[in-house]
């Protein structure tokens, strides 16, 4: 495999290239490693000023309040529970489109698939107000369902294009051969084509589960008790109540961040390469 | 057979498009009606008011310098993280020692929320013992107590740099990807031709990065697009509606101001801004798979 390196190639000075993308790391970590230090402060050291300097000593207090907020309870919950099915419900409706599309395309199955693909480019704002007296009408405003269901459907789009993208890779022989054994299309989605794409699946997981864990518009328009909210509006809302707690807000972000980060670490791998994929090859 | 296969197909694409059709597709049209309507989001009743709420966006002074707004934040959006991102992947290319944590370090902004990304840089725009501040401070001999998000002329630029700030990691990766694709051969021959670095930047590799150009450009205008969750945690469209966009706006008339007819008329605009937009990608698209396909 020729991997080429356009800078090392052309420049003579690797220790410069290192310099310099060490200075910009340095300058890309700042913020957030002023929220650590913050969350490892008082109170009391950061109306000091000294917010962005190393605490003078290491403190848990601010870790333990969140944790032991029976609200952030109930936040994470809730996004937990409007998450984890909305992972699972987009990405299984991507793989049964994206099978189609990839094995048994149709006349006109490409405009469809177009048309769904571009689903993905709309900004949410044009189909806010619709959906709320949609949802307002069968009297589900003020709980999970919505988030849930808009995340099911606005996660099809990007589901489908990146499945597509996979299955188009699996070879059509495959599909052919377990036909001629006798398996019906259903057996071999599931049997022979499913289990070759579990990167995929693993791509396609972190995605929505960042996407949906990360959400701050849908739960902010269609949920309104405090016991319904999700992580990402109780944040704000905490905000009101600690407002002169920096290091409590740290803490809670640095909390909430901490289920995204672990997905994201634990599929880096697929993740990256699975991104290109659907990217470049799209 | 053929007959089966249709049977499967109908099956198997019921339940995705049926949702999205329900849920996606069907609102995306009702807000055509309603932006013809005065409803105030509660009553069952409304009025069609015909192109009423189209002609009161014309004379919505808020409107022009929403427009006016995203217009900046939209293309700012779109060249900052690209060209950081762009930067970032052509120093990075090529085995530099720690090459996998620096790019960690440059994607992991990405993995986080917008509200803990606007809380993170809230932080850093704080007067008082804010890191920018501080860091001015410093540099200057001077105590700096300006509010960064607080003064309309800084409010829009100061979200923007967050923005990139968070988005540049992923046109890296993008960007990592294309460059892989590049045959070195191809590198080396320039070389001994005696061209040199910025021109085999400009002639060679730039051009041949257009397909990544097209993804990262296609990425951060969807992005940009939605870029609503970060305005609405850090200056919440302010002050005086410096940094106000389209989509802050429709969000104002719909849901603070209970005008569900006038937002959606808003959303139809901005509705047709994302449809020319795709438009034009959806052919640059063409262009670029004829050429590179």
């Amino acid at each position: 495999m020729a991997n080429p390196s356009v800078v090392r190639r052309f420049n003579p000075w690797r220790g410069a290239i290192f310099a310099m993308l060490l200075a910009l790391a340095i300058l890309f970590l700042l913020p957030t490693v002023g929220v650590l230090l913050a969350s490892v402060k008082t109170t009391r050291e950061i109306a000091l000023g000294s917010l962005w300097s190393f605490p003078s000593a290491f403190y848990l207090g601010n870790f333990i309040e969140v944790l032991a907020n029976p609200a952030v309870h109930r936040y994470f919950l809730n996004t937990l529970l409007v998450t984890v099915p909305g992972t699972l419900a987009s990405t299984a409706l991507g793989v049964l489109a994206g099978y189609v599309f990839a094995k048994l395309p149709f006349r006109g199955s490409n405009m469809l698939f177009l048309v769904l693909v571009a689903g993905m480019f709309f900004p949410p704002q044009v189909i806010l107000v619709p959906l709320f007296r949609l949802f307002n009408r069968m009297g589900l405003i003020d709980t999970l369902w919505p988030v849930f269901i808009v995340h099911t459907a606005l996660g099809i789009p990007i589901c489908t294009l990146l499945m597509r993208n996979f299955f188009a890779t699996v070879p059509t022989a495959l599909r052919e051969a377990a036909i001629l054994e006798g398996a019906s299309e259903w057996q071999v989605l599931t049997r022979v084509v499913l289990p070759l794409s579990l990167p995929a699946l693993a791509v396609l997981a972190t995605l929505q589960f960042t996407w949906i864990w990360n959400d701050f518009l849908w739960p902010l328009i269609f949920t309104q008790s405090d016991d319904k909210r999700t992580i990402m509006i109780g944040i704000v809302n905490l905000k009101g109540q600690y407002s002169v707690a920096w290091g409590v807000q740290g803490a809670l972000s640095l909390v909430a961040s901490l289920p995204t980060l672990f997905v994201f670490l634990f599929f880096q791998r697929y993740f990256i390469k699975g991104m290109t994929m659907g990217a470049v090859k799209g | 057979m053929e007959r089966q296969n249709t049977v499967w197909r109908i099956a198997l694409l019921a339940p995705p498009l049926s949702v999205f059709a329900v849920f996606v597709i069907w609102p995306l049209f009702s807000s055509f009606i309603y932006s013809l309507t005065n409803w105030n989001g509660f009553g069952s009743d409304y009025d069609f008011v015909g192109l009423d709420n189209f002609a009161k966006i014309f004379t919505d002074k808020l409107f022009m310098s929403a427009a006016i707004n995203t217009t900046i934040w939209m293309v700012a959006a779109i060249v900052v993280p690209t060209l950081f991102g762009l930067g970032l992947a052509l120093l990075l290319d090529g085995k530099v020692p720690g090459g996998r944590a620096f790019k960690t370090v440059f994607y992991l902004p990405i993995c986080l929320s917008a509200v803990i990304v606007g809380q993170i840089w809230i932080w850093i725009y704080q007067p008082d013992w804010g890191l920018l501040n501080t860091v001015l401070s410093n540099i200057t001999g001077e105590k700096m107590r300006y509010a960064w998000l607080a003064k309309p002329d800084t409010a829009l630029g100061s979200v923007i740099l967050a923005w990139s700030w968070q988005q540049t990691g992923l046109s890296m990766v993008i960007y990592l990807a294309g460059l892989t694709a590049i045959p070195e051969d191809l590198l080396e021959v320039c070389e001994i031709e005696g061209a040199k670095l910025w021109q085999r930047i400009v002639f060679v590799v730039l051009p041949l990065l257009t397909p990544s150009t097209v993804v990262v450009i296609a990425l951060s205008v969807i992005n940009s697009l939605k870029g609503f969750d970060i305005l609405y945690i850090m200056t919440g469209g302010g002050p005086f509606n410096s940094s106000d966009t389209l989509a802050m706006h429709m969000y104002n008339e719909s849901f603070r101001k209970y005008l569900m007819g006038y937002g959606s008329a808003i959303s139809v605009v901005l509705f047709l801004i994302a449809l020319t937009i795709i438009g034009i990608y959806f052919r640059q698209l063409k262009k670029v798979d004829r050429i590179y396909g």
